[in-house]
């Protein structure tokens, strides 16, 4: 039974980094445990410290940040831990337990007008792990933000067993969950940072994040059946598919879409990447080549819940064409399926990367301005295209990346999705390859910290490049954890 | 089996342990409570119980990883193969989490690991008296009323199925007093009527099931049959999906309720009496997602640029578009004063009433819980009566109405159209202690 949680998305290439046989299994862990409460988290973690055994914890356990590093090692399955604790729609937050979903609680906070954040991994994981212990950029962060920045009160049992809460979850008079900071200096940096722990620093078993205003009418109806459903667009959606011919326009385009705040998403894909959001095959995907075929694309889904809001925001769009001189293509040389508009409400558009090839990973993963990432975008064109021609990954003609904005376009964030063979050693080992050489690309052109600098070796490579984080993250690790307990395989060890 | 071996071996490589497969499809949730598609990992908790934790071990077999054990039999007999795994994970990817348990469950009964001993008991059951409940065979037209009327040179056969000749006797009273009143013309088999396989065949026992197919065939062949009416959904579906990948035949094949709505729009059947009730459905597995044919597809795999691969025409994806969903609703919104409320996971991802794959005989415990989880759905609703159309999910249901002590009834679909007709409610229970 343990092999079962030995296994997961993309462990082949990451074994083949380490310089393992590639394959898609990690250490089998010792034991799994599910425990049911936040005490029997605590009663757990104790154990493991009594005999010197290291737990990872996972809640939906998507990825191989999930697997044991050791074999010394237990996993703590935290799916019996799948309680909504609260849903506070006045003052628009919600209090969740590990393994409550985003489409569970998206469909819970809709009752109320309300909807919230879920990472490009899909509706189908945990917003808990995502705002405690992964970056969590998703498609409709011009709306909903970035996991790290929606994180409120935070339970967290560090690796001693001890509990922290963290913000207005921890005072003593009047506890409630509805800010993560203080009193006194915030411990969200040290609880999270930019990219999590991955359970590295402790077990988060509630938490409370932020909701936003659903966009539109939540009168959600699908007919037909799977995986063709018709779905009823609610009024006041409309999107825009815009082609911005060069990197230098789409900077300029989509910094003045995100100042107006108009937008549930917006986004910059490939031509592939365009045509894979509207597919739900690989056959349908080559109906697409005449939208596939763009240049830069731009893709801007807007939504509005009074015809007044909406009128507005076309108003503001049809301003953007005109003085931009685009064209949207959507209505007149594309018109995609009624799915689409669900999948965008419901956050269902990231899985759509896995239709080519079945397997596919980000090198990349920077958040910086959209000059950053738009110049991250061309300048690795050149690197994509020679793993492409060796035919170890997909061709996307080396433009397969995806960028979204934030905050009103404050920052934008960008990664580049590479397609591969899992089952095809040669193409394992060139994306292994390919990660490393991306590492070392970013590293020399100065490019920010990509998505997944994960472990003792990419901390210790980028941290000398970027003030020494390294050190003080090894401090913290350090601190809360000087033994060692919490499986640190993708994040630092106190050495 | 529709897998090959080769397809198998590159399938159980592809899992991406997203998780996608313990859901209903991603937009069709509702609510936190019925998100869920799969009663394994649902009581069980551990991922390899999920679908996706099954290609994972069945992976893991592969390599050498693990070996056949009590525990892995456990955990892969654990699972009603009601295929909403398949059908959440098919949204956007191709694998065929089904296809791969049900031959991992062949692997297991070659490397003597399987089925487990209670399936053993009920296979051998089937050797011996042609039925899994140990009943005798010269027993199984014992629910036949004699005013029912039957000809025996008719073209067409009702196939009344193990569970509704020995345990659901009112399902198949209902539909034969029904084919009367339309004046259809149609026989039954009586002594030449044998378990139609589906226990067999859900264990991995692949052997037996050969045989069983092979006779019933013969059987019906000889008989000029040209169509078949089955009232059970578990029959339905073996004779329809499966039977062709192993033998080729002729005749057609309709599920009761296909066959009831045609008869109600062409008139033959007459709903005079209002029933004033709520009721919701629950579409059996069989009758449903997994009532799908194979469709014959002759291609080729182009790879198209390197790593990307097409299948050129595109394959059918089996992916439960083609069940029988609609015909039941049909009949149930004709029925006067009736109401139909929904539960929130219908049609191609219904939630298992939990009694498939040989889980009722093996684990009850597991089928129970599973029945109790739907009926609390169904009671969600706010409707009085459960409706459904498999003489299995009949008997579980009504386990799980009893065990949850459930204000619920639960009518086969065949008795309350009964009921619509004319037919008294207590007439009906007194032709149901007389049989018995």
């Amino acid at each position: 039974m343990t092999n079962a949680y030995s296994y997961n998305w993309c462990m082949e290439f990451v074994n083949c980094m380490e310089e393992k046989e590639p394959i898609p299994f990690s250490s089998v862990p010792k034991a799994v445990l599910l425990p049911s409460s936040t005490e029997e988290v605590q009663q757990i973690v104790r154990i493991c410290n009594e005999y010197n055994i290291q737990f990872k914890a996972q809640s939906t356990g998507l990825g191989p940040w999930n697997q044991p590093s050791s074999e010394n090692c237990v996993i703590i399955d935290l799916r019996r831990m799948n309680k909504i604790i609260k849903i506070d729609d006045r003052s628009l937050y919600a209090v969740v337990e590990p393994y409550v979903s985003g489409a569970q609680l998206q469909a819970e906070t809709m009752k109320y007008g309300l909807t919230v954040h879920m990472p490009g991994a899909g509706p189908q994981v945990s917003p808990l792990a995502s705002a405690t212990s992964m970056n969590g950029p998703g498609f409709t962060s011009p709306h909903t933000g970035h996991s790290a920045r929606n994180v409120l009160g935070v339970e967290w049992v560090l690796p001693d067993g001890e509990i922290l809460r963290l913000g207005s979850a921890g005072m003593k008079n009047n506890p409630d969950w509805y800010i993560g900071d203080g009193p006194g200096p915030s411990l969200r940096g040290i609880m999270r940072g930019w990219a999590g722990a991955k359970s590295g620093i402790g077990i988060f078993t509630k938490v409370a994040f932020k909701l936003f205003p659903y966009p539109c009418s939540t009168n959600f109806k699908l007919s037909g059946n799977s995986p063709n459903y018709e779905f009823e667009i609610p009024d006041y959606m409309k999107l825009y598919v815009m082609d911005c011919k060069s990197y230098n326009y789409l900077e300029k385009v989509f910094l003045k879409i995100e100042e107006e705040e108009i937008s549930f998403i917006c986004s910059h894909l490939s031509g592939y990447g365009l045509g894979a959001i509207f597919s739900n095959s690989i056959e349908s995907l080559m109906d697409k080549i005449p939208i596939a075929g763009m240049l830069v694309p731009l893709v801007v889904l807007i939504a509005a819940r009074t015809k007044r809001e909406f009128d507005y925001k076309q108003k503001v769009m049809s301003k953007v064409i005109d003085d931009f001189k685009l064209e949207n293509v959507i209505g007149s040389k594309y018109t995609p399926n009624s799915l689409f508009y669900a999948e965008a409400l419901r956050s269902n558009l990231g899985l759509h990367g896995f239709i080519a090839t079945g397997g596919f990973q980000s090198s990349k993963g920077q958040c910086d301005t959209a000059n950053v990432c738009v110049n991250t975008t061309k300048m690795s064109i050149p690197l994509k295209k020679k793993y492409i021609k060796r035919g170890v990954i997909g061709n996307d003609f080396g433009e397969g990346v995806w960028i979204t904005s934030y905050e009103s376009g404050h920052y934008f964030h960008i990664e580049s999705p590479t397609m591969f063979d899992q089952t095809d050693e040669k193409s394992v080992k060139g994306m292994a390859e390919n990660m490393e050489e991306n590492y070392q690309f970013d590293l020399i052109k100065h490019l920010g910290a990509p998505f997944f600098v994960e472990g003792d070796r990419m901390h210790d490579l980028f941290g000398p490049e970027m003030m020494n984080y390294n050190k003080w993250l090894r401090k913290i690790k350090k601190a809360f954890d000087p033994k060692g307990i919490a499986d640190s395989g993708f994040y630092i060890t106190a050495k | 089996m529709q897998l090959n071996e080769e397809a198998y071996q590159t399938m159980i490589k592809r899992c991406l342990r997203c998780s996608i497969c313990k859901w209903i499809p991603q937009v069709q949730i509702k609510s936190k409570k019925y998100a869920t598609a799969c009663p394994a990992i649902d009581l069980y908790n551990f991922h390899p119980y999920s679908g996706g934790g099954k290609i994972i071990l069945a992976l893991a077999l592969e390599m050498g990883r693990i070996t056949p054990s009590e525990e892995l039999r456990d955990i892969v007999y654990k699972c009603t193969e009601c295929g909403n795994c398949a059908i959440a994970c098919k949204f956007l990817n191709t694998l065929e989490p089904l296809e791969i348990i049900m031959r991992l469950r062949e692997k297991l009964v070659k490397a003597g690991c399987g089925p487990m001993p209670k399936q053993e008991e009920y296979i051998q059951s089937i050797r011996e008296f042609n039925n899994p409940y140990n009943e005798p065979h010269e027993e199984r037209a014992d629910w036949f009323p004699e005013d029912i009327k039957i000809d025996s040179k008719a073209k067409v056969l009702y196939y009344i199925g193990c569970t509704s000749s020995y345990r659901r006797k009112e399902m198949a009273i209902a539909t034969a007093r029904i084919l009367n009143a339309a004046g259809i013309s149609f026989n039954i088999l009586r002594d030449e009527e044998y378990c139609c396989g589906s226990p067999i065949l859900r264990t991995g026992e692949l052997d037996t099931f050969e045989q069983v197919l092979n006779r019933n065939l013969d059987v019906i062949e000889s008989k000029g049959i040209e169509t078949i009416i089955f009232s059970c959904a578990g029959c339905y579906d073996t004779f329809k999906v499966d039977y062709p990948l192993y033998r080729n035949y002729n005749f057609k094949v309709v599920h009761a309720v296909e066959y009831f709505e045609k008869l109600l729009e062409i008139g033959r059947l007459k709903l005079t009496k209002e029933i004033p009730i709520k009721v919701t459905y629950h579409d059996p597995c069989h009758l449903g997602r997994n009532a799908e044919r194979y469709e014959e597809w002759e291609g080729d795999t182009v790879q198209i640029l390197p790593l990307i691969s097409m299948d050129i025409p595109p394959k059918p994806k089996r992916a439960g578009k083609n069940g029988i969903y609609d015909a039941p609703r049909n009949i149930l919104k004709k029925i006067p004063g009736l109401k139909l409320v929904e539960m929130e996971r219908i049609r191609e991802y219904a939630y298992c009433c939990g009694a498939g794959g040989g889980v009722k005989a093996a684990f009850p415990e597991m089928a129970l819980k599973t029945a109790e989880l739907r009926i609390e759905e169904a009671e969600d609703t706010g409707a009085q009566v459960m409706i459904s159309a498999c003489p299995f999910c009949s008997t579980n249901l009504q386990d799980g109405i009893n065990s949850r002590g459930s204000h619920l009834k639960y009518y086969d679909i065949s008795e309350l159209l009964l009921m619509a007709m004319g037919l008294d409610p207590e007439k009906l229970a007194q032709i149901l202690s007389e049989v018995d």
